[in-house]
C-alpha cells in the first residue's frame, strides 16, 4: 500500500481509535499503526536510506507512540504528531550512526545555476537514486523539506543547525542530485 | 518559486512512495508492547498489593474479635500455658515498632494508602485496645493471651512483608529511568 502521510488526518481513523489507543486497546492500536505505518516507514527509509534501519526505527517510533499517546491532546493532529516522533527517531538513528549535520561537501554554490535543467531528462527513478547518493547531511534536509514539507527554521531546530545551515545545505543538496541525474542521462 | 526539481517532486509525490513496512515490525512491535503490558500488571499488582494485605490483617483482626466474643462466657481463670505474656509484648512491641519506623521513612504517596488503612498498621489499633482491654479484664485467660501473640505475630508479618514490597519497589524506579534514557 503507498500511502504518504501529507494525504492522512484524523478523519481516516474511526472516531473511537485514539481514545481507544489511550486505554491501552491494543487491536485500536493495530488499527492506528496500520493507517499510519506504510507512510512513516517511507520517512524512516528515505531518511535513513536502508531497510533495516528503516524497520528498527519505525519500531521504536510506535513504541514511543504507544507510550505517549495517552498524553496526546485532543486537538492535536495525530499524523502530525506521529510524524514528528518518527522524524526524530530518524535522526536520532543517523546520529547514532556518528552523522554529523553540519558537514558541508565543498559544492560551489556558484554552480547551481550552471546546471541547465532542460539539458538532461527528469524520473522518479532517476531523482530516486540521486536523492539516496547524496551525503546524510544534504539528504536529510532535502528530505525534510521537499517530501516532509517542514520549514528551514523547523529543520534547523530539529538537526541542531542554523537556519542558513539549512537553507544553505538545501541548495546544495538540489545542485548535487542535478549533476547525479545529469551524469545518468549520459551514461545511459 | 519552485524550481524543476522541486516541481517534478511535487507532480510526481506518490510515485516516490513505497510499500509498507515487512509484517515482523508489527510482530516486533507487538511482542514489545505484551512485555510492557506485563510490566504493568506487575506494577499495578505491587501498589495493590498494600490494599490487600491490610485488608487481609482487618479481617484477621475482626477474627480475633469474633473469636474472643465467642469464648467470652467461657472465662476462666486458667493457670498461665501461654509464655510470659510481658515478655512476649516487650520482644514484639520493639520489633514492630523498628518496621513502622522504617516505613515511616517512605513517603505516604508511595505506600498508597489512606489514613484509616495508615492507622490500622499501627501498632496500638483498635484491635490492640479491644485486646488489652480484655486482658486487664481477663488477666488468665488463656484463649485471650494466645489472640493477643496472635496479633503480634500477625502485625509483624505484614510489616515485614509491606518493607520486601517497599524495597523492591523503590530499586525499580532507577532501574526504568535508565531504560527511558536508553530509548531517547
Amino acid at each position: 500500500m503507498k500511502a504518504s502521510v501529507n494525504n492522512l488526518n484524523q478523519t481516516q481513523l474511526a472516531g473511537n481509535v485514539i481514545d481507544r489507543c489511550k486505554k491501552g486497546d491494543v487491536r485500536a492500536f493495530r488499527e492506528l499503526y496500520d493507517a499510519y505505518s506504510a507512510a512513516m516507514y517511507n520517512i524512516c527509509l528515505r531518511m535513513t536510506g536502508n531497510v533495516s534501519d528503516a524497520e528498527d526505527t519505525l519500531q521504536e517510533a510506535f513504541i514511543q507512540v504507544h507510550r505517549n499517546i495517552g498524553k496526546l491532546e485532543r486537538d492535536t493532529s495525530i499524523s502530525a504528531w506521529i510524524k514528528r516522533i518518527v522524524v526524530n527517531h530518524c535522526l536520532n538513528t543517523l546520529r547514532k550512526k556518528k552523522v554529523y549535520f553540519e558537514e558541508v561537501e565543498e559544492v560551489e554554490v556558484a554552480e547551481e545555476t550552471a546546471i541547465d535543467e532542460n539539458s538532461f531528462t527528469m524520473t522518479v527513478a532517476a531523482v530516486k537514486t540521486a536523492i539516496h547518493g547524496l551525503p546524510h547531511g544534504y539528504r536529510t534536509v532535502l528530505n525534510l523539506y521537499l517530501f516532509e514539507e517542514y520549514s528551514h527554521r523547523e529543520i534547523a531546530e530539529m538537526m541542531g543547525i542554523t537556519e542558513s545551515t539549512a537553507k544553505t545545505q538545501y541548495m546544495r543538496a538540489k545542485e548535487k542530485v542535478r549533476q547525479i541525474v545529469k551524469q545518468q542521462n549520459l551514461i545511459h | 518559486m519552485p524550481d524543476n526539481l522541486e516541481s517534478f517532486i511535487q507532480q510526481h509525490r506518490e510515485e516516490f512512495e513505497g510499500p509498507g513496512p515487512s509484517p515482523r515490525v508489527w510482530d516486533a512491535l507487538e511482542k514489545e508492547l505484551g512485555e510492557r503490558r506485563k510490566g504493568k500488571v506487575v506494577q499495578l499488582l505491587g501498589r495493590t498489593w498494600f490494599k490487600a494485605a491490610v485488608i487481609a490483617v482487618l479481617l484477621a483482626n475482626a477474627g480475633v474479635l469474633y473469636y474472643m466474643a465467642k469464648t467470652r462466657h467461657q472465662q476462666q481463670d486458667l493457670a498461665v500455658v501461654v509464655p510470659e505474656l510481658q515478655d512476649a509484648k516487650v520482644y514484639y512491641t520493639s520489633r514492630i515498632n523498628e518496621k513502622l519506623e522504617l516505613i515511616n521513612t517512605y513517603p505516604a504517596s508511595e505506600l498508597g494508602l489512606d489514613s484509616a488503612a495508615l492507622q490500622e498498621l499501627q501498632l496500638r489499633n483498635d484491635t490492640y485496645k479491644t485486646l488489652e482491654k480484655e486482658l486487664n479484664n481477663n488477666p488468665g485467660n488463656q484463649r485471650i493471651r494466645g489472640a493477643m501473640i496472635r496479633y503480634y505475630q500477625m502485625k509483624l508479618d505484614l510489616l515485614d512483608k509491606i518493607l520486601e514490597a517497599l524495597h523492591e519497589k523503590h530499586a525499580a524506579p532507577s532501574q526504568q529511568k535508565k531504560q527511558y534514557e536508553a530509548e531517547i
